[in-house]
């Protein structure tokens, strides 16, 4: 078994869980660990590049968990030509970050956790890429999301100058509640995610991006059976990255997200999670394709409709936003937003015409290595600017091009990079993703991202000369801004040391070499997915009729150019030649004031969710208590008890003493009673059959008495009688027989 | 290799130590509580055999003994340990042993708090009583008898009631015969149900022997009031009033005790009723799916609703124990899994998150969750573990939480997943029912830990080590869980599939 896939992602685990005992030994030597197992992950990294050469895709599994019923689930790493490039992208963009955080974080009092955080971070975001199944890419997915929380808020005190948001009347933003927010909003699309991936579980009865590839006509096939099914399961599936990846509707939380440290805020916040977004609709990408192109089930189109659309409308709504911004890092994070729409739009429309499909991905894909390594550039630039100057907002950095001459250069390179000034590598990246909406024939869409492409080039243009070109008009209200960091006693103003610029010197270069090599790169990566998806995935790439105009496409570099200048050649009028002051333009005209109040606000989304959400959830909190949860505990804890307590009072009246009346008075008189009757009947028969008795003795002794008197005469009487009768007897015996 | 008597050691070897407790309990005072912990290890070591023992394939194992003889009938007295009863007999031996070593010292301040200094025949009382928990849940869960098994059941009672009139909160005395009440109507409609088994086996009080009784009318009746019994004591919405009063009021060392028995309600409703009378269960699949789910979200609400520290983790129990509850009711093999998967997780994830708001209550003085924050800076290492606990709670990954849920919400989408629409419906309501763990879990941590300090709080110390070591130690176990979950469901998966689903 290769052991190299595993071990990319498992280097920066054991660093994680390294940096917390070393700590105890020393400071320096916990330095060193946190920063060398990112490295060993690079170089296992680069030791997969000739299996990209290859172009090929090799899967090996080992068991991990059984689920009965069902064959279990395996674990595996995917070498294929995406994940090669995602995970060399993240590998090195991240060791370089790392390498930045070392003298940008020194000294912090919390340095253990942050090593711990970020190495956790590039663990599970390397695993995120490179594993070869649903599960861990969620488990990746949910890691990097949970490392964001803790990193965002980081300073998790909330001390006040790490405060964002501002300057009053607009609120501030505390890092813990940023945090907070950020891992809630997420949450949302995790759930969403989450159901989507045991949707697809359950219908292929796989969760392996290979084998639920091979088996799409069949499970998508049941799908089918039911309609709404593919629809549903393509929406749940996308609601992850339009949440991870910052775009509507659930992106309100990325602007906050810019509490955590400038490094943080590059590696994670734009370089590489928000990306795992586009990376997923990239990897599930072939399946909803074949679903659609192939088996022609025409609900798989959603996918890519819902991807397409969202990219490009939040392209647009976060490019507007950025038009405001004042904070540096939030500027930058508005483009991020922005520009992760581009991939989408780039991905989604791959997916709507045979004819987009290698360019459209290709583009996409390229636009995320050339926007990570310019953004990261930028962001890495802006945290040395603000590191140290001081101050979050753009108009109140004290620098200029004179005390840090090299962040100016590759912050500027990173800048027209992002603008898609050609020959940079960002220019190639747009193109190719404008061509691709015009070869999928959408062309409302191609309106828009074109739109965008001024407003991009506006915004970055903005950024710059505020940071950098001072000067000119003092009534700039943008300068108004209180400063609420005013604490730098002492502070040295000037260019960091080379541990910080070199990182990001390293990324302008790379913008540059890309940019120089970007047809060449571009031809290559076209060249690598092309023999991907024919021979390794069997995706038809033939072409359909009604695709782009030849004309329309050898002049879309120039109408891009011409956009570019649309945008930038205001910005820099206004920002860094100064001819004209914005803030005087934009009071002047009623319209001008309600876009930039409707912008300011973010077009009132972050209001409206606070609204319903945050608001809607602390306004349910006394009725859920006060109208149920009481009521019911009053019911069975009191009114039953009490109901119990009451009836001691009629058991006692109503059963237990007429049933003591009863069996203790009633009854024993009844005794009485009965006794009586015996008494009498003692009394009267008794008593009278005794008496009786003796009276008849009496009767007879006195009849007896009588008979012995003792007169003569009573005797003779008797005698005589007697005889008489005696003979009368015998005479009557005698005749009359 | 097995132990001769196993079985019987792992359950009766605590009920013994309460005679050494009481007989050297006045002497030894507080350090009782090693006499509790060594017996605990002892016996989680004789589960750990076991356990090997059936991971590696092996057959249920069976202890019987007889119990009384009488003409006609024989009362046997038996323990099994089996696919389902296992995992869970040893995530609660495990349990009970970690929060004895954390009564050693949270009792030591609770106890002179309470009763003053040297009251050592108090730590004999507790000890005593505690001790019996470990013999209680165990043996319901090893129980092969009915009557045994109620038993068991109800001698976890009795150190529940002295323990929270003892050493409670305020209005101690009360909570504890409140909880007493409730859970021994939930136990009286469960025994009614036993009564009716028996009736319909004819005398047979075996659990193997329900099955028997399968496909006779009294079948509906036997579910109906074991279940409802069961549902008391799970604090599902409508029965569930007793529970914040039990958690907001108890001694924090037995809190996890406390949720065990509620989450217990998984393994019996799933060993009682399901497994034996599949068919006739059907029936009760959707009310008790429905019950759930309301359960789920109102108590999420109910939770979101406190600011009481204590108060907010019982809460969040109720909506808790109803995943478990919703994937049983599912009736389909994965959703039982998970159910039970999720029971053994979220059992984990509550103790330390309620020995959490012990530490924090011991160490700040306050339960009122307005009046903390900041305390990540005090207590940092409390923190990190509250963290963990609120990631075991809302199914972060790479703890164990995750690795349950997806399980069971792959069991309910799949009653769900093939149609129509009303289902499908359902079963995403019940998904996004979950989102709100995040947010019950994270917010707390935000309004505890983080943010600026509470000047009140400038004093706080962190926790000694006795009492967040065995929290780490359980942070570590749901870790392992978490990467590797066949350190359950290699248990549950044979036992699933030896049961007779469609």
């Amino acid at each position: 078994m290769n052991l190299i896939p595993w071990l990319i992602w498992i280097f920066p685990f054991i660093g994680a869980v390294l940096v917390i005992p070393v700590a105890k030994i020393s400071s320096k030597l916990r330095d060193i660990v946190a920063v060398s197992f990112p490295f060993f992950s690079v170089l296992m990294a680069l030791m997969l590049i000739p299996d990209l050469l290859n172009g090929t895709s090799v899967d090996e599994r080992v068991p991990w968990i059984s689920i009965p019923g069902v064959e279990g689930i395996e674990m595996g790493m995917l070498v294929d030509p995406l994940s090669i490039i995602l995970v060399n992208v993240v590998a090195i963009i991240s060791f370089l970050i790392i390498v930045y955080s070392v003298k940008y974080m020194k000294d912090d009092p919390g340095l253990s956790r942050f090593w711990f955080l970020m190495n956790s971070f590039i663990g599970s975001m390397l695993l995120l890429v490179i594993s070869d199944n649903l599960i861990a890419f969620y488990i990746g997915w949910k890691i990097v999301g949970l490392c964001s929380w803790g990193l965002i808020g980081y300073y998790h005190s909330d001390e006040k100058k790490y405060w964002i948001g501002g300057p009053p009347p607009t609120s501030y933003q505390k890092p813990s509640g940023a945090g907070l927010k950020a891992m809630i909003t997420t949450g949302i699309g995790d759930y969403s995610l989450l159901a989507g991936i045991i949707l697809i579980y359950l219908y292929s009865g796989s969760v392996n991006y290979t084998t639920i590839f091979e088996t799409t006509s069949i499970w998508m096939g049941e799908m089918a059976q039911t309609p709404g099914i593919i629809t549903l399961t393509a929406i749940l599936i996308l609601g992850g990255p339009i949440a991870k990846s910052a775009q509507f509707p659930l992106h309100e939380w990325l602007p906050e997200a810019m509490a955590g440290p400038a490094p943080v805020s590059a590696l994670i916040h734009a370089a590489t999670m928000v990306k795992a977004g586009v990376y997923l609709v990239a990897r599930l990408f072939p399946i909803f394709y074949y679903g659609y192109w192939i088996s022609n089930f025409s609900e798989a189109q959603v996918f890519f409709l819902v991807a397409a659309g969202i990219g490009a409308f939040s392209a647009f709504l976060a490019g507007t936003q950025g038009l405001v911004a004042l904070e540096l890092k939030k500027a930058l994070a508005y483009s991020t937003m922005s520009q992760i729409g581009y991939m989408m739009l780039g991905l989604g429309v791959a997916g709507l015409s045979p004819n987009a499909l290698i360019i459209g991905f290709t583009a996409a894909l390229f636009h995320l290595i050339s926007h990570a390594i310019f953004k990261a550039a930028l962001f890495l630039g802006a945290g040395s600017v603000i590191h140290s100057a001081n101050s979050i907002y753009m108009s109140k950095l004290n620098i200029t091009r004179k005390i840090m001459p090299r962040t100016w250069l590759f912050m500027w390179i990173g800048a027209l990079s992002l603008s898609g000034v050609p020959p940079l590598s960002g220019f190639w990246s747009k193109d190719g993703i404008l061509l691709s909406t015009l070869e999928a024939n959408a062309l409302w869409l191609f309106a828009l991202a074109l739109i965008t492409v001024s407003i991009t080039s506006f915004y970055s243009i903005r950024i710059m000369g505020l940071v950098f070109h001072k000067g000119g008009s003092k009534s700039n209200p943008e300068k108004k801004v209180v400063n609420h960091k005013e604490n730098d006693e002492g502070h040295h103003v000037g260019e960091p040391s080379y541990i910080m610029w070199l990182p990001y010197g390293i990324l302008a270069m790379l913008t540059v070499a890309l940019g120089v090599v970007g047809p060449w790169f571009s031809g290559f990566l076209e060249h690598t997915f092309g023999n991907y998806f024919e021979s390794t995935l069997h995706l038809t790439t033939v072409h359909v009729a009604g695709g782009v105009n030849p004309i329309v496409h050898d002049f879309l570099p120039f109408i891009s150019v011409g956009m570019i200048l649309l945008g930038g050649y205001p910005a820099y009028q206004l920002y860094i030649k100064k001819k004209l002051n914005p803030v005087k333009i934009v009071s002047k005209y009623r319209g001008l004031r309600f876009l930039y109040q409707f912008l300011w606000n973010r077009w009132y989304l972050d209001a409206l969710y606070n609204k319903i959400f945050v608001d809607g959830t602390l306004k349910m909190r006394s009725p859920t208590i006060r109208y149920v949860e009481n009521p019911m505990d009053r019911l069975l804890n009191e009114k039953i008890p009490r109901f119990f307590y009451w009836l001691r009072g009629p058991t006692l009246r109503y059963v237990e003493n007429p049933m003591d009346r009863l069996i203790n008075q009633r009854v024993p008189g009844l005794w009485i009673i009965f006794a009586n009757i015996g008494r009498k009947f003692d009394s009267v028969i008794i008593d009278g059959i005794a008496n009786g008795i003796a009276t008849a003795g009496q009767l007879i002794s006195r009849i007896s008495r009588t008979m012995q008197r003792g007169v003569m005469g009573e005797y003779v009487f008797a005698y005589v009688v007697g005889a008489i009768l005696l003979i009368l007897y015998i005479f009557f015996i005698t005749f009359l027989r | 290799m097995i132990i001769p008597y196993v079985l019987l050691q792992i359950v009766f070897v605590p009920a013994l130590m309460v005679l050494a407790i009481a007989l050297l309990g006045p002497k030894l005072g507080k350090k009782t509580a090693w006499i509790v912990v060594a017996a605990l290890i002892y016996t989680s070591l004789l589960l750990l055999t076991v356990g090997i023992e059936l991971y590696n394939g092996g057959p249920p194992i069976r202890e019987e003994y007889v119990w009384a003889s009488v003409p006609g009938i024989q009362l046997k007295f038996g323990f099994m340990a089996d696919g389902l009863s296992l995992p869970i007999a040893l995530v609660m031996n495990l349990i009970v042993t970690a929060c004895a070593s954390y009564s050693f010292r949270y009792m030591e301040h609770k106890i002179e708090a309470l009763y003053g200094k040297g009251r050592n025949g108090m730590y004999t009382v507790y000890y005593a009583a505690y001790i019996l928990f470990a013999v209680g849940l165990v043996g319901v869960a090893l129980s092969t008898n009915l009557i045994e098994l109620y038993i068991f059941l109800e001698l976890v009672l009795i150190p529940s009631y002295l323990h929270i009139a003892l050493f409670g909160y305020r209005d101690k005395e009360r909570i504890a015969l409140m909880y007493f009440i409730w859970n021994h109507i939930g136990a009286g409609v469960f025994l009614i149900g036993i009564v009716l088994t028996v009736f319909g086996t004819g005398g047979d009080f075996e659990i193997s022997s329900i099955s028997a009784i399968s496909g006779s009318p009294i079948a509906f009746w036997v579910i109906l009031f074991i279940l409802v019994g069961w549902l008391i004591k799970m604090a599902t919405f409508g029965f569930h009033v007793w529970l914040p009063w039990a958690h907001g009021e108890h001694p924090t060392s037995i809190a996890a005790i406390i949720a065990t028995i509620v989450g217990l309600g998984t393994y019996a409703i799933v060993r009682l009723i399901i497994e034996p009378l599949l068919p006739d269960f059907a029936p009760f699949g959707l009310p008790l799916m429905i019950l759930a789910l309301i359960t789920m979200i109102y108590g999420s609400m109910l939770t979101l609703a406190q600011d009481d520290f204590k108060r907010l983790y019982a809460c969040s129990t109720i909506s808790q124990t109803a995943y478990s509850l919703l994937g049983i009711g599912t009736l389909s093999i994965l959703g039982m899994a998970g159910g039970i998967f999720y029971f053994i997780s979220h059992i984990i994830g509550k103790s330390i998150l309620f020995a959490v708001a012990g530490l924090v209550l011991t160490q700040t003085g306050t339960r009122d969750m307005n009046k903390m924050g900041g305390l990540a800076q005090k207590m940092p290492v409390t923190a990190l573990i509250c963290i963990a606990g609120s990631m075991i709670i809302s199914g972060v990954p790479p703890l164990s939480g995750f690795q349950a849920k997806w399980i069971l919400f792959t069991g309910i989408f799949s009653q769900g997943a093939y149609g129509p629409m009303e289902r499908i419906i359902f079963i995403l309501i019940t998904i996004f029912a979950t989102f709100l763990s995040t947010v019950y879990a994270f917010w707390p941590l935000r309004r505890v830990f983080f943010g600026p300090l509470n000047p009140s709080l400038s004093n706080v110390k962190e926790a000694p080590l006795t009492m967040t070591v065995p929290l780490l130690i359980l942070v570590l176990v749901s870790l392992l869980i978490g990467i590797f979950p066949n350190l359950v469901m290699n248990f549950l998966t044979p036992y699933l599939q030896s049961l007779p689903f469609t």
